[in-house]
């Protein structure tokens, strides 16, 4: 794998202490990586999403993204940089009300000067909601957008997906649902950043849990996925104590 | 978890003998627990010696004998199917202890403790989303309904170590210093 994202000593001052600050922050993320970023609210997980996507600017340190320093483009160029290497997806869809799901999903392919209608029809049946193309907005449910807005951030083939809470405002099935189909946009190669307070569905997909508190990575876990015998996972207990349990091999590991 | 009323059960649908209660006792709780057929044998005596089951015919092929359930066993497991979980809360975990032993020994290592300790439950997090999905791809929603549990205990035990970690430790809780 090779390195995609790199910040070097990020630090994020917001005038009036609003919360969400950065301190001195450095990491890396490969290319191919699904990374969750977890930590309670104002902790500055969102932030360091938003400056990736480089839709906020460091007060001081560096970010690059597919060796490009963000610091060195002006308005036009980061506008460019979004539009052609960063796909995002937000809490709360922001779906364009007055557009049907197939306009929503074209517009950054607009922007670019595309069409991509086929591409974008292709998108929304992969994401299973063919039927919602001429739909507006207002007729969908929560899942139904979040889906929309997904294959809107897909639709120019970004180098890297970030997703801030993605699931927050869905049900449980349906925030599973979408996590689903972000692990299956993972297994086909996408480079994908989540901020999430969830940590059973962040640890679903997710090998590579960041915990960020009070500006500060305070843990990088690298978790491991090997196949596991389920008596290695859960262990039953027996309330007689004659009774075996698990097999005696597993527990002299 | 009681291997009593886990006999009593599967007894329930049809006469079974040792072998067959072991292999779907074990097929029941999905390779979670692996039972030693000379246990089962026990648990079949004394359920007998207690009259909740009896063996049915003559010992069959290599001398196995069928057990059915009785009247009195169908009572039993009944009553224990409709009475709720009441007892203590269980802390098997030796986390529990070693939390009180590392407040009160205050070595400043306190933080790297929690931290070391979240890790390990994100890995079992990981371990228990695999175990789940492989669960519902086996059509088994039973198993997969019980990993769902251990997978909320265990974000619990997350959410434990965050709130621990943001507080500003001393000995000053653990009395009898």
């Amino acid at each position: 794998m090779s390195e995609l994202v790199r910040l070097t000593d990020v630090t994020k001052v917001y005038q009036g202490g609003i919360t969400g600050a950065l301190n001195g922050v450095s990491v890396t993320v490969e290319k191919g990586e699904f990374t969750a970023i977890m930590g309670p609210s104002g902790s500055g997980k969102s932030t360091m999403l938003n400056l990736v996507a480089g839709l906020d600017r460091p007060s001081s340190g560096t970010i690059t993204v597919g060796g490009t320093d963000l610091s060195k483009l002006g308005e036009a160029g980061l506008a460019r940089f979004r539009r052609d290497h960063i796909g995002f997806v937000f809490q709360f869809f922001y779906l364009l009300p007055n557009l049907t799901a197939l306009e929503n999903v074209l517009i950054p392919a607009q922007l670019k000067g595309n069409t991509a209608t086929g591409r974008g029809r292709e998108l929304l049946e992969q994401l299973g909601i063919p039927e919602v193309a001429d739909k507006y907005p207002a007729r969908l449910s929560g899942g139904q957008q979040q889906r929309v807005a997904i294959a809107r951030a897909l639709i120019n083939n970004p180098t890297l997906l970030l997703a801030d809470e993605p699931t927050g405002a869905l049900d449980t099935h349906s925030g599973e649902q979408v996590m689903e189909l972000l692990g299956g946009l993972h297994r086909n190669g996408q480079t994908i950043l989540l901020v999430t307070h969830d940590a059973k569905l962040a640890t679903r997909n997710a090998a590579r849990v960041i915990s960020v508190m009070d500006g500060k990575i305070v843990d990088d876990a690298r978790l491991e996925s090997p196949e596991k015998a389920p008596s290695e996972v859960i262990r039953m207990r027996s309330e007689d104590p004659t009774a075996l349990g698990p097999r005696k091999a597993q527990e002299t590991k | 978890m009681s291997l009593k009323y886990g006999v009593l059960g599967l007894l329930k649908g049809e006469p079974l003998h040792g072998y067959e209660v072991k292999n779907r006792f074990e097929a029941m709780l999905g390779g979670t627990w692996e039972v030693n057929i000379g246990q089962i044998y026990t648990t079949l005596q004394r359920l007998e010696r207690d009259g909740l089951v009896r063996p049915v015919g003559k010992r069959g092929d290599r001398g196995k004998l069928l057990y059915e359930l009785l009247p009195e066993g169908k009572k039993a497991l009944d009553q224990w199917l409709a009475e709720p979980d009441s007892g203590p809360q269980q802390l098997h975990e030796d986390i529990y202890v070693k939390l009180l032993l590392a407040t009160r020994i205050a070595n400043g290592d306190l933080q790297q403790m929690l931290a070391r300790q979240k890790r390990a439950f994100l890995q079992r997090l990981r371990d228990l989303n695999r175990l789940e999905e492989r669960a519902r791809r086996d059509g088994r929603i039973d198993l997969a309904r019980l990993v769902r549990g251990a997978l909320l205990h265990t974000e619990a035990d997350l959410k434990w170590m965050d709130e621990l970690s943001s507080e500003h430790f001393g000995t000053e809780g653990a009395a009898g210093e």
